[in-house]
């Protein structure tokens, strides 16, 4: 019997662009012909197939954070885990601060990086770039872009190396 | 207590069997044992724990550091209960521990280290001490009692060195005579101060390995007990268990094998190499020097 493929819905977040779903941890597209219910990747085996917005989600191999309401890291991609000479299994349950700090001392207190998080881990924010840098690393600054993401609601901070 | 196969807990958390020893390498969990014929065995409690915590999670990592969490709740219920003196509630977080794990896991996990934080925080001179250590031991004793027949054909004799059931070490000495039982070995243990009439006893489980447990006896009662061990079986092989600070001493001049601190690892390495033994050609125990015979006991 000839396999169809399954349509799905395009799923649309409240700013009606068009919500991505990738991994936590190796960042690819869930594989669309394995529909097991599972939403463990069926890349690499050791993320989460998570949602977020067109505009904030990692390409190629931008590295990223996802950040709890606590400010609590929840999971760091592969990418990260080079760049921040991390592990995350080492790296989860950590504050965020334990990581990165804000690096743009002109920004104005809105735009701080921590208020930036808090916010998009509660859902409601729109995605919002920053500049952060390493903790205890100096001449060394990355843009980073931060909206929300989930399930369960989170907030998602990718770096553009 | 309810164990899976590889495939079965695969099938529970919905991912593959190889996702699942990947899990096991980078995250230690979940924890398999092993079957008899070393396959994985996962209990039940510990894969539902990371199946319910990987639906609300944000990464494994998180996940699996959410299941380990819920599973930690009966060190802390066991604590809570020897710290207030509720012996039924202490009986009963033994009974959830022993739900998700097997006796092993749960003497490991839960009993020791509840016990290790009971010491830490109240001394080991201390009443609450005292009450929780008899609770302990009386609970692994009883343990004993149910543990199945002896099924190999296998003694191991144990020279209890310890102070008394208040020593730290005797509970550990305790729990590795309850995992021996369980893997079908007779054993006894006997203390080291008692040696008049040891041959008889000795006699009478003809004991294949000697195991010389705890710290807490000196040398000098060690050697003057081993020799009359030896006196009565000839030479077998020794291993030094929870002798941390005599054990390089003694192991130099006995030629006695240093066991792994933890009581289950302590009978894994201990039967893997009688077992190695007794499985070479001519099925003979190869002997080893016991601990040197005290002056007094050679003259």
């Amino acid at each position: 019997m000839r396999r169809l493929r399954a349509l799905r819905p395009l799923e649309v977040g409240e700013r009606g662009q068009e919500r991505v779903s990738f991994c936590g941890h190796c960042a690819m597209p869930p594989a669309a012909h394995i529909e097991t219910g599972s939403r463990v990747c069926g890349h690499c085996g050791l993320g989460l197939v998570l949602q977020a917005s067109s505009d904030i989600v990692p390409r190629g191999d931008e590295p990223f954070l996802v950040i709890d309401s606590t400010l609590s890291v929840c999971a760091v991609s592969a990418c990260a885990e080079e760049l921040l000479d991390t592990d995350e299994t080492k790296a989860v349950n950590r504050h965020v601060a334990d990581f990165l700090v804000p690096a743009d001392a002109n920004a104005p207190s809105a735009e701080n990086l921590l208020v930036l998080l808090v916010d998009a881990a509660s859902g409601s924010g729109e995605p919002r770039t920053t500049v952060v840098r390493p903790r205890q690393e100096f001449g060394v600054r990355f843009r980073a872009r931060i909206g929300p993401c989930g399930p369960p609601h989170a907030a998602l901070l990718v770096l553009t190396v | 207590m309810r164990t899976l196969k590889t495939s079965e807990a695969a099938t529970l958390l919905n991912v593959s069997p190889n996702t699942l020893r990947a899990w096991e390498r980078r995250f230690g969990y979940p924890k398999p044992q092993r079957s008899a014929g070393r396959h994985r065995l996962y209990t039940h409690g510990e894969v539902a724990a990371l199946r319910d915590a990987l639906q609300q999670g944000l990464s494994i990592s998180s996940a699996v550091s959410r299941a380990r969490e819920a599973l930690s709740t009966d060190t802390h219920t066991l604590v809570g209960a020897l710290a207030g003196f509720e012996l039924d509630r202490a009986d009963g977080a033994m009974e959830c521990a022993l739900a998700l794990r097997s006796v092993e896991r749960s003497v490991e996990e839960v009993l020791l280290p509840s016990l290790d934080d009971l010491g830490d925080r109240f001394g080991l001179d201390s009443a609450p001490w005292a009450f929780a250590a008899r609770w302990a031991d009386t609970w692994l004793r009883r343990a004993q009692r149910l543990a199945p027949p002896p099924s190999r054909p296998l003694a191991i004799l144990v020279g209890d060195a310890t102070r008394n059931e208040l020593d730290p070490d005797a509970l550990r000495v305790r729990a590795f005579e309850l995992f021996c039982g369980r893997a079908g070995v007779r054993v006894m243990a006997l203390p080291i101060g008692c040696v008049n009439g040891l041959g008889d006893v000795v006699g009478a489980l003809s004991p294949d390995a000697i195991v010389i447990a705890g710290s807490h006896a000196s040398d000098d009662d060690v050697a003057r007990w081993a020799y009359r061990v030896r006196a009565a079986t000839g030479q077998l092989p020794t291993a030094l268990f929870r002798r941390s600070q005599r054990a390089s001493r003694m192991r130099n001049a006995a030629g006695a094998s240093v066991l792994p601190d933890a009581p289950f690892g302590a009978q894994r390495h201990l039967l893997a190499v009688v077992d190695g033994r007794r499985d070479e050609p001519g099925d003979t125990v190869v002997a080893q020097p016991l601990i040197n015979a005290p002056r007094e006991a050679r003259a």
